[in-house]
């Protein structure tokens, strides 16, 4: 029953497709991404924040599975639980009990690794103000049709997130974070997840337009974890990314859901906390944005043979008339120093003598002492 | 004895002259030891060049040398190495002939004690003989000239080299009983560091002996001689201080020099006391401090005095050494220049009782000296504690050595009035011990 009115469905569309490419081109440009980028940060370190950890890589997991590279991802983890002297399954990070799903595998790039994680850093790789020296995996290269999915997890509290035990990021630094890069063109969309106690008042300071951002918890409430392995010994997941994993696996490349669906994740049964979500600075509904908008790296690529006429032909700009007052201007500094009196060639002069009086006196004391010493008989010799 | 003067003057004339030519020199001229933010030539090198620009030398903290040396060098700049070659020769001549005359008056003077009958009969042995002291002034001037620190003084370049000239120029006109030319050679010394009006005292009393005025304060012509001695002092004193002003036109050099030698504001390293003490020094008990080391160099000279009355120039001998250990700024130039009147009292030998730790010890220090440097500044694997125990050793060294001279002529002249020999009263041997 569903194959003739898919197909009938499929005819429609291929018909009205030939008939109206254009509405298909405006479609083609509707969500105005080009690419598609990740920043996965994990703020925790020591082995009881394992949770924290497994949480980031199976976001992570997710993200590459659905198409973006790990050259489009940065990955900051602030602790290496897979290699942990605590960790009994060595190489592994176990997203769910009884060690279904090994989220580390074989092929996870960390970019930001141990100490790496820092306020600074993370802030330096929202707004690209890195050191020159810094290698490409490191940078966040996006522009202005990037589309940027951020997620944060960790402690956190009313108006901050917890940086390895020993600083803070504020809701207000972040917010002015996303300023810059709008401010630069970093972003085209930008979807922000946080999962750390009282996580909704993170975004509550944002004003750049088309940010979208989901917390795991409202203010006042904590995000709590999700199930301890036994074997393990500690918190594999928290509750929010765990059921978002398991609603992110069912996602794939050409999936139509919508941010609405991802809203639902977790409800107060599953999840004990009240997940938020904030779209007001987000410009499309968010029922037509979809999941793989964000999390994917999916191209749209319609193969057609006719040729598309765009509405508006460009037009060359007309080259400025280039005036006198062009001319290209010699700016230079003045001289600090005079540096042609300081340098010079000539032979060192001394131009300080001894005054003539100070020399006549010194003169003339010399000479009496001479005479009173020696008698006034050598007199005669000198005149 | 012309001919081994020149000798020698020659050949320390080439030492300093190879020094000079070669790449040591730089060396030299840096070390602590040698330069201090008194003598140091850079220093000189660089108030000349600020008076080329115009600005006063004084003005900062780099020039500490008295008018009269801008004077000097303003001219001789250019053949600086000939100036402190020719200081150094014109001080090994005049300790030279200073040491003949006073050879020929110690001989006159004992020649009178025999005759007076005045020596007990088993001292003959101390007594001294022409043949004996017919080498020394050839060795004082030799000790000055080839003495190794004598000639790092000379190729840095110190102004120390300087003011051993004047020194020894007021030593040779003392000796020869000039008295005005001696204040005056004085009053220069006490210009350029204020230390030497301690040796005021010896001076006088030297003069006053070859005068015949008896050293009792009850005798007018005793203060007759002693008012004419320092007006003349004083006198020279005032008018170089004055023709001083005129030569820059301000007072600026009085706190640049004399404020700086009295205050010590500058605490780089050398071998004296008082740079690692005024280090750590709160600012509370500076001043205090700084008057009680002070008053150290100067405390000496009246007590020494009235033992010494009759032996002015060994009192001349230890207030040179006194002053070159506790100055605030010593070098071993100044140590060279008393270091050089040893000879003269060679005949003590046999009295010495330290003389091989002593020497052993300053042999050692001045060779640590450099490697603790080196440890502490440049491989930092020692810090200043290290270098402050080489310096304290070394002067306790040299006051040592002056203590053990000081003991030894004291020891030959109680021996000479009552005999080599001594007995208590039970006669049994005695000993003699300094207290």
């Amino acid at each position: 029953m569903k194959l003739p009115v898919l197909f009938l469905i499929f005819a429609t569309h291929f018909l009205s497709g030939t008939a109206h490419i254009g509405k298909n081109v405006g479609n083609f440009f509707s969500s105005q991404h080009t690419n598609n980028w990740a920043v996965l940060v994990c703020t925790s370190r020591f082995w009881f924040n394992y949770r924290h950890v497994a949480n980031t890589l199976s976001v992570y997991r997710s993200v590459k599975r659905l198409g973006i590279p790990d050259s489009h991802i940065v990955l900051m983890l602030a602790d290496d639980m897979a290699c942990n002297h605590r960790n009994p399954k060595p190489a592994t990070v176990f997203s769910h009990k009884n060690m279904e799903l090994n989220v580390y595998g074989d092929d996870v790039e960390v970019d930001y690794r141990g100490y790496e994680v820092t306020v600074e850093n993370f802030l330096r790789v929202l707004t690209g103000r890195l050191p020159p020296s810094t290698p490409r995996s490191k940078r966040l290269l996006s522009d202005d049709r990037s589309n940027i999915l951020i997620y944060l997890t960790g402690h956190g509290g009313n108006g901050f997130l917890k940086f390895q035990d020993s600083e803070e990021i504020s809701n207000v630094e972040l917010a002015d974070a996303f300023e810059q890069m709008w401010q630069k063109r970093r972003y085209n969309e930008l979807l922000f997840i946080i999962d750390t106690c009282q996580g909704a008042s993170m975004y509550e300071r944002f004003y750049s337009p088309n940010l979208m951002a989901l917390a795991s918890s409202q203010v006042g409430e904590d995000s709590l974890s999700h199930q301890p392995d036994l074997a393990i010994g500690v918190h594999l997941m928290d509750r929010y990314t765990f059921y978002l994993l398991e609603f992110l696996e069912d996602i794939h490349p050409a999936s139509k859901t919508n941010m609405n669906d991802l809203f639902k994740v977790c409800p107060k049964s599953q999840c004990v906390s009240t997940p938020g979500h904030r779209t007001d600075l987000f410009l499309r509904d968010p029922g037509s944005v979809l999941i793989t908008d964000f999390f994917g790296s999916v191209r749209k690529v319609e193969i057609t043979t006719d040729a598309i006429n765009l509405t508006e032909p460009i037009e060359q700009k007309q080259d400025i008339a280039v005036s006198e007052e062009q001319e290209k201007v010699q700016y230079s500094y003045t001289d600090q120093l005079p540096v042609s009196e300081i340098i010079h060639q000539k032979p060192k002069q001394k131009d300080w003598h001894p005054p003539d009086g100070f020399i006549l006196g010194l003169w003339t004391l010399i000479l009496l002492v001479f005479f009173r010493a020696y008698g006034i008989k050598h007199l005669k010799h000198i005149f | 004895m012309a001919a081994p003067l020149t000798l020698l003057l020659i050949v320390g004339v080439s030492i300093r002259l190879f020094l000079f030519r070669s790449s040591l020199a730089d060396i030299i001229a840096e070390r602590v030891e040698v330069v201090s933010p008194l003598t140091a030539w850079k220093r000189v090198i660089e108030g000349l060049a600020l008076l080329d620009l115009g600005v006063s030398p004084y003005s900062g903290d780099i020039f500490h040398e008295t008018p009269l040396i801008i004077y000097l060098f303003h001219f001789v700049v250019d053949y600086a190495e000939i100036t402190f070659m020719l200081a150094d020769v014109i001080t090994a001549v005049a300790l030279y002939l200073a040491v003949k005359d006073y050879n020929t008056q110690v001989l006159k003077k004992q020649r009178f004690e025999l005759e007076a009958d005045r020596y007990p009969m088993d001292c003959l042995e101390l007594v001294r003989s022409p043949t004996q002291m017919y080498y020394i002034p050839l060795k004082v001037a030799m000790v000055y000239m080839l003495n190794p620190f004598t000639i790092l003084s000379c190729v840095a370049k110190s102004t120390c080299g300087l003011n051993n000239a004047v020194l020894g120029l007021f030593f040779l006109c003392t000796i020869k009983k000039n008295t005005m030319l001696s204040a005056i050679f004085l009053a220069l010394a006490t210009y350029q560091s204020i230390y030497p009006i301690t040796l005021c005292a010896p001076a006088m009393l030297y003069i006053m002996q070859r005068l015949y005025i008896p050293v009792n304060y009850r005798w007018a012509s005793f203060w007759w001689f002693v008012v004419q001695y320092l007006f003349i002092y004083l006198g020279s004193l005032f008018v170089i201080i004055c023709l001083s002003f005129f030569l820059l036109g301000s007072w600026d050099y009085i706190p640049s020099v004399y404020g700086f030698i009295l205050s010590v504001p500058d605490l780089t390293p050398n071998i004296g006391l008082f740079w690692y003490f005024f280090a750590e020094m709160f600012e509370h008990f500076r001043l205090f401090f700084l008057c009680v080391f002070q008053i150290n160099v100067f405390f000496y000279t009246i007590p020494l005095s009235i033992k010494l009355k009759e032996h002015p120039v060994f009192l001349m001998f230890m207030q040179l050494a006194v002053m070159s250990i506790f100055k605030s700024y010593p070098t071993v130039g100044d140590i060279a220049l008393y270091l050089s009147l040893l000879p003269l009292w060679s005949h003590l030998h046999r009295f010495l009782r330290n003389i091989f730790l002593v020497t052993c010890v300053l042999i050692a220090c001045s060779a640590l000296f450099p490697v603790l440097w080196h440890l502490w500044i440049y491989s930092g694997s020692a810090n200043s504690n290290f270098y402050y125990a080489i310096t304290l050793l070394f002067n306790v060294a040299q006051i040592l050595l002056v203590s053990d001279y000081f003991y030894a002529f004291l020891r030959r002249e109680h021996h000479l009035t009552y005999g080599l020999y001594l007995k208590k009263k039970d006669g049994s041997e005695a000993t003699l011990v300094l207290k």
